[in-house]
């Protein structure tokens, strides 16, 4: 009795310092937003400022155009996605129902695209853009967003069409829908879980990028992202971290939204009652 | 409704044959059963007749339309599957009304027709529920129903009744029967158990290897047996088999089983005379007590089910066949069967007598498993 009660105890202790390791750097971001610029490297550290500053976040989006950059993030996010999804839905789909001569070595070609750095793909990619003249537009950074995620989401995809039975789509044919009908109107329908995790990876993906919003677009201010925007509050001598910070927490709050919506379709299960 | 040809359809994945020249008439409202063990052909056969799965050659006709290379939906047949496959993001009454709206069927119809099937089948109050707050035995009901709306050509079903529990398949096997008797549409059903071929069927199709072995009703795939497969599948226990040599008798042909001359039920006997024989016996055709052929014996086991008896008995050497020859346990090889009906209690050590009728006897070619009458 003793040894379980330590047991439990210490599991709850793990389970406590875990969580702990993971929230304090959002924590100390609400605390370095909130706080006075001058009080941030002040010994021994403030856990909470005596007057938070509340305003900062009206102030900082009056200051900067925090609000084009979040506009131009969530249209390459969406862009992005939106491509993504279409070609990792058929290719997902292919690679999952449909056996043909090296099916299997392509499906692990494409994976090997997820396996090479992002970084390594930016300089073939801006040879290419500036080619299509295409640098400085959004849709340099939604077509290399878009060849980040497809590999992974087509991967996560066939996966999850591999758990769909087969019969499903099978009825749907013989009651009358082409193959491509009944993957419309049924497998996807039925994938809602899979297609909104799927989603969700790349939107943050998209949303998270720095590396090509920089390489891509420096030079278009009015299509700068969220991330290249924050990066160019910081001086090069003074940098207001509490500006930062509070910026930062804006771009944030949009994936924490999206999260909330999209949490019942991620729980899965809809699946259930489809067969036996 | 229509009659189905199905004309000489192989199938083979690369160098894998698993359908071999299938050939069968289907005649309008008929129930056919396909029975076979597992692995012999018989759902790749529907799923081929489905238009799920192409032939590799041959022709399937559906009344006079050659359908070989139309698309499922364009074959104007309904299907039920094993695991029912119900789209689990709709209600039970769009479920049954998916065909018909795919075809273009106005919106009125389509729900006169849903509820008309849902009475038929008692599923009226679960027409707003998802498949997943149904039961299985209620999944199965919507899974006929969605085929019944649509009031197809045929219905073809795999094993549709291997998930439910023992009691309800009963309970819906008879159902199904029901319901094919006041459609009439033809139907081509899918199984593994020779009960359910037995009770359901107009005709049973029994396969092995991709191969028809036989083609028959009922009550004839069960007294005339075409080979040794056929025999040993249809009925429960199966037929018991043992392996004798016949002999040429004046006009007639004889066989020594336990120790007695006896004769066989054979029409053409003069070629039999000294060839190697499988003699098959029915379990329920051996009786206790003596009779026209008797012999006495020790039972190993006796099963006993209330109003009947299964008797165990090892075979004599002489009888048993080689091992690997049926295909069957080592058990089915050594033993013989008895099926007493309303015995009286026995010791299971003590001995006892067991009779048959000769006319009874089922006789087989050694070599071939061909059944010689």
């Amino acid at each position: 009795m003793k040894r379980k009660t330590t047991r439990h105890a210490l599991l709850y202790a793990g389970v406590v310092l875990t969580c702990a390791i993971l929230v304090f750097p959002i924590y100390w971001l609400v605390v370095t937003a909130l706080s006075e610029p001058s009080l941030l490297r002040q010994l021994p550290p403030s856990f909470w400022p005596s007057e938070p500053r509340w305003g900062v976040f009206g102030q900082i989006m009056a200051e900067k155009p925090i609000l084009l950059w979040l506009g131009n993030s969530a249209l390459a996010a969406i862009g992005a996605v939106s491509l993504s999804m279409v070609v990792s839905v058929l290719a997902g789909y292919s690679l999952s129902r449909f056996r043909v001569r090296g099916g299997q070595s392509l499906g692990l070609f494409i994976l090997t695209a997820k396996m090479l750095p992002a970084t390594l793909l930016v300089i073939p990619l801006f040879g290419i853009f500036r080619n299509l003249e295409l640098i400085g537009s959004l849709w340099s950074i939604i077509l290399a967003h878009a060849t980040l995620i497809i590999p992974f989401t087509t991967w996560m995809l066939k996966g999850y069409f591999d758990t769909i039975p087969r019969e499903l789509e099978h009825a749907a044919m013989v009651d009358g829908c082409s193959p491509l009908g009944a993957m419309v109107r049924v497998i996807l329908p039925v994938s809602a879980p899979g297609l909104a995790a799927t989603a969700l990876y790349g939107f943050v993906l998209s949303w998270s990028d720095y590396a090509y919003a920089r390489t891509f677009l420096t030079n278009a201010q009015g299509n700068w992202t969220a991330n290249l925007g924050i990066t160019t509050m910081k001086g090069e001598y003074i940098s207001n971290w509490s500006d930062i910070s509070a910026a930062s927490i804006l771009v944030a709050l949009p994936i924490l939204a999206i999260y909330l919506v999209l949490e019942r379709y991620l729980v899965g299960g809809l699946t259930a009652g489809a067969e036996k | 409704m229509a009659g189905i040809r199905i004309d000489s359809v192989t199938k083979s994945y690369g160098g894998l044959t698993v359908l071999k020249a299938f050939s069968l008439d289907i005649a309008d409202g008929e129930f056919v059963v396909l029975v076979g063990p597992s692995g012999c052909g018989k759902s790749t056969m529907l799923k081929i007749l489905a238009g799920l799965e192409e032939a590799s050659s041959g022709t399937i006709a559906i009344g006079e339309r050659d359908v070989t290379d139309l698309a499922p939906g364009d074959r104007d047949i309904a299907m039920v599957f094993q695991n029912y496959a119900l789209y689990p993001h709709l209600t039970v009454a769009r479920n049954m009304g998916f065909g018909l709206k795919m075809r273009g069927t106005d919106a009125a119809e389509i729900d006169r027709r849903v509820n008309e099937a849902a009475k038929i089948l008692g599923i009226g109050h679960l027409l707003e529920r998802r498949p997943r707050a149904l039961s299985g035995g209620q999944r199965q009901r919507v899974a006929l129903g969605r085929a019944i709306v649509r009031e197809p050509q045929a219905f073809l079903m795999d094993e549709p009744l291997s998930n439910l529990d023992a009691k309800l398949r009963v309970h819906t096997r008879a159902e199904i029967s029901a319901l094919h008797k006041r459609l009439r549409v033809t139907t081509i059903y899918v199984t593994h158990d020779q009960t359910e071929a037995m009770t359901m069927a107009d005709r049973i199709v029994i396969m092995k290897d991709g191969v028809i072995q036989q083609i028959a009703s009922p009550d004839v795939m069960f007294r005339e047996p075409a080979n040794l497969f056929v025999a040993g599948f249809i009925g429960s226990p199966g037929m018991n088999f043992l392996k004798t040599k016949a002999q040429a008798v004046g006009g007639g042909v004889t066989a020594k089983l336990f120790g007695h001359d006896v004769k066989l039920p054979i029409a053409n006997a003069a070629a039999l005379a000294g060839r190697e024989i499988v003699v098959g016996l029915r379990p329920e055709h051996i009786a206790a007590g003596a009779g026209q052929v008797s012999f006495t014996v020790t039972p190993r086991l006796i099963e006993s089910l209330g109003s009947e008896q299964y008797v165990y008995v090892d075979l004599p050497e002489e009888h048993r066949r080689d091992a690997g020859s049926g295909g069957e346990d080592e058990s089915r090889r050594t033993s013989l069967i008895a099926r007493l009906i309303n015995p009286e209690p026995r010791p299971p050590e003590a001995t006892l007598t067991l009779s048959f009728d000769p006319a009874r006897l089922h006789v087989f070619d050694a070599a071939s498993g061909e059944a010689i009458r």
